[in-house]
């Protein structure tokens, strides 16, 4: 029983301080100044917007 | 823009708060819950179970009774539990006192089985029931636990704990019986002590209709 | 020392965060062994996890079939299907499916890859050993949480090892914006090891009392769909819808706020399965309210893939890919909002102790989850294993068949589970007249399973295929030829 409490509390603390911590991280990082830019990170040089990147096999 | 750390901020304390709230309220309150005396008699509510009985939530664990089992009478508003004849009233925390695991349930591809112990009284019955359900219940889809059984041939007398009155196609051949292994009388045990039709303070027996 | 700078630095034009081809398939490359060892287990696990859940099908319409063993019984099968999905096939393609878009959206070759290959041995045994103690008898009955005590331990093994690394990887991306698919995963990655070690402590080793274990239980049954397996799911639709049309997700604001939201109202669903329960009224009436918030989360999803898709539907021909995840994302959307109409008590009462609720596990679990991850599969492997998959049709044929299976089964468990929950709900009818309304469908489920089962083979042929490398070698590093009748779009 106290064990458990011991475990649970300590998780508490450790888990939503982490996640605080995380939080303050990302505010300090810049993380949400940019959103319209934001979306377009996942594409360059070489697979621009605009590049479908997927296609069924062509056949033999 | 400017308002994401907020929703941040509130969205972090609000996971914590579930955590807090459906975890460790349960664990504290819940968790230290303790049987109501009954002043008639001086015992208990929900009364202590034999040493059998509590192996045979282990055998109802294993055999995965719990995923065509409920163990839980909803109150009556809600729903038409009472009406249907599943117990006299809802259950509430306390019952669950003794139990482990706590068989709730979330299916009732069967009966409900919170007062199994009430309508059914008869060991035997529950033995032939389990050894072949559809010897006892014709249209029932539950399946056979015979596992839990020993057919074995019979020396000289009869056993005593042999399950009597079995009939249909898994019946034993003449000079044959079928006899509990010590699971299946411990399953027994267990489901004749389901009996939720005692009083407790947050959830008192309706006035008796006469 | 690390390529990249080395690169940059000689050719400045070349921006920071964006990659060169070849760097891309680098860091592709590097994910091949981990996430193809979760890969091909998660297959592996969907095909032992289908037949067993074939078999608990047809025993609901044939109960004397394979009663005579005790390991073969409904009540071993069920938890046995249940947590071969759940924890083989489901978390172990999640898994893959997220290191390989954590390697991609940090921008670094995946580090410690031999901390990831333990990882998926112990996983891979922890789930074998859970599964083997459920068939021989050692099954705790929690649902979704039936692995028996000697099991969890090396489950958690090898959960460590992909917490640390999620966490490294993290730490040595490269500079640039965090992408919403990243947050998905990190807090899926927090969070999971948060809710299995609360729910096995309390519920496993150190049981507390009574009905608060329900409490618990749900909590984390419930979490798990929510914060495990949804954050992943989304993670993939985030990245692979844009990505295969060629365009950036609609509204990156909406998909922050729907994260949040999310983890906000989902963490309190949970006790909507105890609606007339033994836990205190407040939890349940809290979690009802929380349960139907999540109408936020769900259509702020909802609207953003649809809008991010919009014109482009006609890309569901020519990308498998896309087809799946777009299919997933929309299951998606429709269990959401059908989990929010059960959560309303006066509907909760009539479909709680039905097959309507197997019906809508399995929507979210298949044709959401499932679906997503195929879809991620169909992506990534090809850029692992430099090979294209070997046969459009067979593609085709695994689309259709999953995809008619388990609108079949969801439709049948649906509908029966209705005529089920009604009969229960009418005192005046016999507790018989549930089973028998409730048999048909239980036939036509049973049907849909054979469906599941023969898409699950043709992938697992293709996905064996793919490891042989049969069929043609993948044109460029990491990039198919734009399908030749479409013309890609002008930058929006
Ligand atoms: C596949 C679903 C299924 C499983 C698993 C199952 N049952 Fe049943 N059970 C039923 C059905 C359907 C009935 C109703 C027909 C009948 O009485 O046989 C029933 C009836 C019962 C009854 C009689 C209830 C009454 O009110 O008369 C008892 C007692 C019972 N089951 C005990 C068990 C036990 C103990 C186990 C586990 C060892 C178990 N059942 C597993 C489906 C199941």
């Amino acid at each position: 029983m106290t064990a458990g409490l011991v475990l649970i509390i300590g998780g508490l603390v450790f888990l939503s301080g982490s996640a605080v911590l995380a939080f303050c991280w990302a505010i300090r990082d810049g993380q949400f100044r940019n959103l319209s830019a934001a979306p377009l990170t996942i594409f360059d040089k070489d697979e621009p917007v605009g590049l479908p990147t997927d296609r069924f096999p062509s056949r033999k | 823009m400017n308002k994401l750390p907020m929703i941040f901020v509130g969205v972090l304390i609000t996971f914590a708060s579930s955590w807090l709230g459906l975890v460790v309220y349960p664990f504290l309150a819940l968790g230290h819950m303790q049987p109501a005396p009954d002043e008639d008699t001086g015992g208990y509510f929900p009364p202590t179970t034999t040493g059998l009985a509590v192996a045979g939530q282990r055998v109802y664990a294993a055999n995965g009774c719990i995923y065509c089992h409920s163990q839980q009478v909803r109150p009556a508003p809600l729903s038409t539990d009472i009406a249907k004849g599943l117990g006299p009233r809802r259950t509430v925390a306390r019952d669950y006192l003794r139990v482990q695991p706590a068989f709730l349930g979330t299916m009732r591809t069967g009966p409900d089985l919170t007062n199994i112990g009430v309508r059914q009284e008869e060991a035997n019955w529950h033995h032939r029931h389990l050894y072949d359900p559809r010897s006892v219940t014709e249209w029932s889809i539950m399946p056979s636990f015979r596992f839990l059984y020993k057919l074995q041939l019979i020396q000289g007398q009869p056993s005593d704990d042999a399950v009597k009155g079995l009939t249909g196609p898994l019946a034993p051949p003449a000079g044959y019986e079928v006899v509990p292994t010590d699971d299946a009388k411990a399953l027994v045990a267990y489901l004749l002590s389901l009996k939720r039709n005692y009083p407790l303070p947050e959830a008192p027996l309706p006035p008796a209709k006469k | 020392m690390k390529p990249q700078s080395l690169l940059s630095s000689i050719n400045p034009a070349n921006e920071p965060d964006a990659l060169a081809s070849y760097e891309r398939a680098e860091i592709d490359a590097s994910t091949r062994g981990p996430v193809l060892l979760f890969f091909g287990s998660a297959v592996f696990w969907l095909l032992v996890g289908s037949v067993l859940g074939l078999l608990a099908a047809w025993k609901m319409t044939h109960p004397g079939l394979l009663d005579s063993l005790g390991f073969l019984t409904f009540g071993r099968i069920r938890p046995a299907h249940l947590n071969a999905v759940i924890y083989g096939w489901a978390s172990s393609a999640g898994i893959g499916t997220g290191l390989w878009l954590m390697a991609r959206l940090c921008r670094v070759p995946l580090m410690h890859s031999k901390l990831l290959v333990s990882a998926a041995v112990f996983w891979n045994l922890g789930v074998l050993v859970g599964v083997l103690g459920i068939l021989a008898g050692d099954s705790r009955s929690i649902e979704w949480l039936e692995f028996p005590g000697y099991a969890t331990p090396i489950l958690f093994v090898a959960y460590a090892c992909i917490g640390i690394w999620a966490v490294i990887m993290f730490r040595y991306r490269k500079p640039g914006h965090v992408y919403v698919s990243q947050w998905y995963l990190l807090a899926a990655f927090l969070w999971f090891p948060w809710m299995y070690a609360t729910a096995n402590i309390l519920l496993v080793w150190q049981p507390i009392q009574g009905s608060a274990q329900g409490a618990v239980n749900w909590w984390f049954a419930h979490n798990v769909l929510g914060l495990w397996f949804v954050p992943i799911g989304l993670a993939s639709a985030y990245y692979m819808i844009p990505k295969v049309i060629g365009r950036p997700i609609h509204s990156y604001y909406l998909a922050i706020l729907g994260f949040w939201s999310l983890a906000v109202f989902y963490s309190w669903n949970g006790m909507h399965h105890l609606i007339g329960g033994p836990i205190p009224a407040w939890m349940i009436s809290a979690s009802v309210v929380a349960s139907v918030m999540m109408f936020i989360p769900v259509v702020t999803v909802a609207i953003n893939h649809h809008m991010t898709m919009r014109g482009h539907f006609d890309a569901l021909q020519w990308s498998p890919t896309l087809r799946f995840t777009v299919f997933g994302a929309m299951a998606y959307t429709i269990v959401s909002l059908q989990g929010i109409s059960m959560a309303i008590p006066s509907l909760n009462t009539l479909t709680h102790f039905t097959d309507y609720t197997i019906g809508h596990a399995h929507f979210g679990l298949y044709g959401f989850f499932s679906m997503m991850m195929f879809g991620a599969m169909y992506y990534i492997v090809p850029r692992l294993v430099g090979w294209e998959w070997p046969s459009a049709t067979m593609i085709r044929w695994h689309f259709w068949l999953v995809a008619s299976g388990v609108l079949l089964m969801v439709g049948a468990l649906t509908i029966g589970g209705i005529l089920q929950g009604l009969a229960q709900y009418d005192p005046t009818v016999s507790f018989r007249s549930s089973l028998d309304y409730a048999t048909p469908f239980r036939w036509l489920r049973g049907i849909s399973g054979f469906l599941l089962l023969a898409g699950h083979l043709v992938f697992a042929t293709l996905f064996v295929q793919m490891l042989l490398k049969v069929g043609r070698r993948k044109e460029g590093p990491a990039l198919f030829a734009a399908p030749a009748d479409h013309k890609p779009e002008a930058a929006v």
